[in-house]
This record gives structure tokens, C-alpha cells and sequence, in this order.
């Protein structure tokens, strides 16, 4: 389980970063939640009933490491319209709910199908679908006002 | 949309580091780590409360003129149950006491030395300085006889007898004997 684990860890690690990264609004946060939700995964993997996918379950992981850490940094000083992460210019994503974030980052940053970011999530793909089209939609508009 | 994505948080591709997750994965969780430390303080702190609490001593206590450095503690066989404390009583020829148990008369009192004297502290508890008891025996209210326990404590120079089992709320009187059995005294419990 260990060595699955590890496999997994070295394969998809960028992809695990990166998403942590945009939940956590941090990029050291980010790759700090996911060194930490590898080594609970490790110590918790007696726990994983096999329901699912062993990647879907360190998803979850990964996600819940990722909110975490973003509850618990600073709150930033400049206000949130000018908010820029520290790699893209202005950003809308303050549009967008906590859901709504994350099904777009798991999507677009780590290329899961929508089954695959239900069981990350623990929701339906119904409700992938549909939270993804409202936050392209909301995202699409956003992007044409700051274009303007 | 996908060109402001990529923007927005690039791809790293930095080597990752499997020693530190393991490293992570060995180290106690904070929470679980708060926990053990919470549970070591509350069993430090707490722990020698608690024996002095369990351990109290709730029961009657031996009067001030008691002299507390010699205690005698009578405990019932059967049950475990401390009966009676008694030590001597300070500037006096006799003894203090203090008994369990007692529904009626006094709990704790001290007594003045005499001859013969002999009396119940307690239903299931009494006394004589009457050095020749070495036995009694015991009626109950029902008619029937019962064996209670005769002791003599040397420092006190007092001989307590007390009941063996738990129903000694039954005593109606007490025959005092001795090395002959031959009965010296007869006391009656007046409830």
C-alpha cells in the first residue's frame, strides 16, 4: 500500500501541487498540504475500504489538506479584486463559491473526469456537472468584463 | 478561459521529496499529540487528587484529645469495612474512639478507664478493659447465637470485640468470657 502510495506520489505530483496550490491561494501552502496529506494518507491507509479508486481517496486528502491550509494563512493585505496568487494578473475567482473553485481546479489542473471529482469530492457527477457549466459560465462572463 | 487557468497557477515540475512524507507520516498528529500531552498533565495533576479523594477518609473522626500518632483501626473480616478507630486519649487513663456504623448514640467520644467497664460503641463494635475477655459470643434478636471476634489491642490495653459478618444489626447481647468460657459479663445492645 506504502509502494502504491509512493507510485502514485511520484507520478502525479505536479498535478497534486498545483491544485493544492490554487485551494490554498499558496504555493508553498499548497505543496506543504500535500507532503502533509501523503504522510496521512500513509498513516491512515489501513482506513481505505477500497470503495473507490486509491487516487480518488488521497484526492480527498489532498483537498480537505489544501482547505486546511488555507484557513490558516494570513489574511491577504491588498484587497481582493487586485488578489493575483503571485502568477496571473486580476482574477475573478472570488465569483466563484468554495465548490465551485474546486471542481474547476481539479478539472482543469489535474484532468480528473467528472466520476473521478465525485469521489474526490464525495458528490454525484450530476452535481460535477452541473457546479462546472455554472462556474465556466460565471467564469467566461467575469473574463469578458476585465477584457472590456 | 484555459490560457488565464494555466496563468493562474503555473506547473511546477520540482522533484518531490517520499523521506519527508514518511518523516510526516511517523511524527504523532498535532491533535493527537495535544491529546497525549492534555492526558499526561490531567494524570499528573490530577491523579494524586483523585487517590486523595477516593481515598478520604469520610467516616467519623477521633476527637482532638485523641492522640492521633496511634491510631488503631478495627476492620470487619468479611466486608473489609473499618469498624471502629480507636487511640489513646491524651492526659487521661483510657481511650478515644471513633465508630462506624453507629446509627444511634455518639459516633466518636473518648472513654475514661474503669475496672469493668465494657459497653457497645457501635452495633457491631464494643469494649472492655476487662483484660480476662478472650472470647464472647454473641445472641442475635432472633434467639440465635453467632461467633463475633475478641481483640486486644496492647497499646490501649482495651479488648474490642466486633462482628464477623454483616448482619450484627441483629445483636441483642453479648456474653463476655474468659480463658475458662466462663461468661464474665453480659452486655445488651439498647437501640
Amino acid at each position: 500500500m506504502v509502494d502504491e502510495l509512493e507510485a502514485l506520489y511520484r507520478a502525479k505530483l505536479p498535478e497534486f501541487r498545483r491544485v493544492a496550490t490554487a485551494i490554498a491561494g499558496d504555493r508553498d501552502l499548497g505543496c506543504d498540504a500535500v507532503q502533509e496529506a501523503f504522510a496521512t494518507a500513509v498513516r491512515k491507509r489501513r482506513s481505505f475500504r477500497g470503495d473507490g479508486t486509491l487516487e480518488a481517496w488521497v484526492w480527498r486528502i489532498v483537498v480537505n489538506a489544501a482547505r486546511d491550509a488555507r484557513r490558516r494563512r494570513p489574511a491577504p493585505a491588498e484587497p481582493a479584486e487586485t488578489r493575483t496568487n503571485g502568477h496571473a494578473p486580476v482574477v475573478p475567482l472570488d465569483l466563484l463559491t468554495e465548490r465551485q473553485r474546486e471542481i474547476v481546479f481539479l478539472h482543469y489542473y489535474a484532468d480528473l473526469d467528472y466520476a473521478a471529482i465525485a469521489e474526490a469530492l464525495a458528490i454525484s457527477p450530476g452535481t460535477v456537472g452541473a457546479t462546472l457549466n455554472a462556474a465556466r459560465a460565471t467564469l467566461r462572463q467575469a473574463l469578458e468584463e476585465v477584457r472590456t | 478561459m484555459n490560457e488565464w487557468l494555466e496563468q493562474l497557477v503555473p506547473r511546477h515540475e520540482e522533484r518531490g521529496d517520499w523521506d519527508d512524507v514518511l518523516r510526516r507520516a511517523r511524527r504523532l498528529p498535532r491533535r493527537r499529540l495535544v491529546l497525549v500531552v492534555a492526558f499526561a498533565v490531567a494524570a499528573l495533576a490530577g491523579g494524586p487528587a483523585l487517590g486523595v479523594m477516593l481515598t478520604r477518609d469520610r467516616g467519623p473522626q477521633l476527637p482532638p484529645e485523641a492522640d492521633h500518632s496511634r491510631v488503631s483501626v478495627l476492620i470487619q473480616p468479611v466486608s473489609g469495612r473499618i469498624l471502629l478507630k480507636a487511640a489513646p486519649w491524651k492526659s487521661h487513663d483510657g481511650f478515644c474512639y471513633a465508630a462506624f456504623f453507629a446509627f444511634s448514640g455518639r459516633p466518636a467520644g473518648c472513654v475514661a478507664r474503669t475496672p469493668r467497664g465494657a459497653a457497645f460503641l457501635s452495633p457491631l463494635a464494643g469494649y472492655t478493659f476487662d483484660s480476662r475477655v478472650v472470647s464472647a459470643r454473641a445472641t442475635l434478636v432472633s434467639g440465635r447465637h453467632a461467633s463475633i471476634l475478641v481483640r486486644r489491642l496492647p497499646g490501649l490495653s482495651v479488648t474490642f470485640f466486633y462482628s464477623r459478618s454483616r448482619l450484627p444489626m441483629l445483636l441483642s447481647r453479648v456474653e463476655l468470657r474468659d480463658a475458662g468460657t466462663n461468661t464474665l459479663r453480659t452486655l445488651r445492645y439498647r437501640r
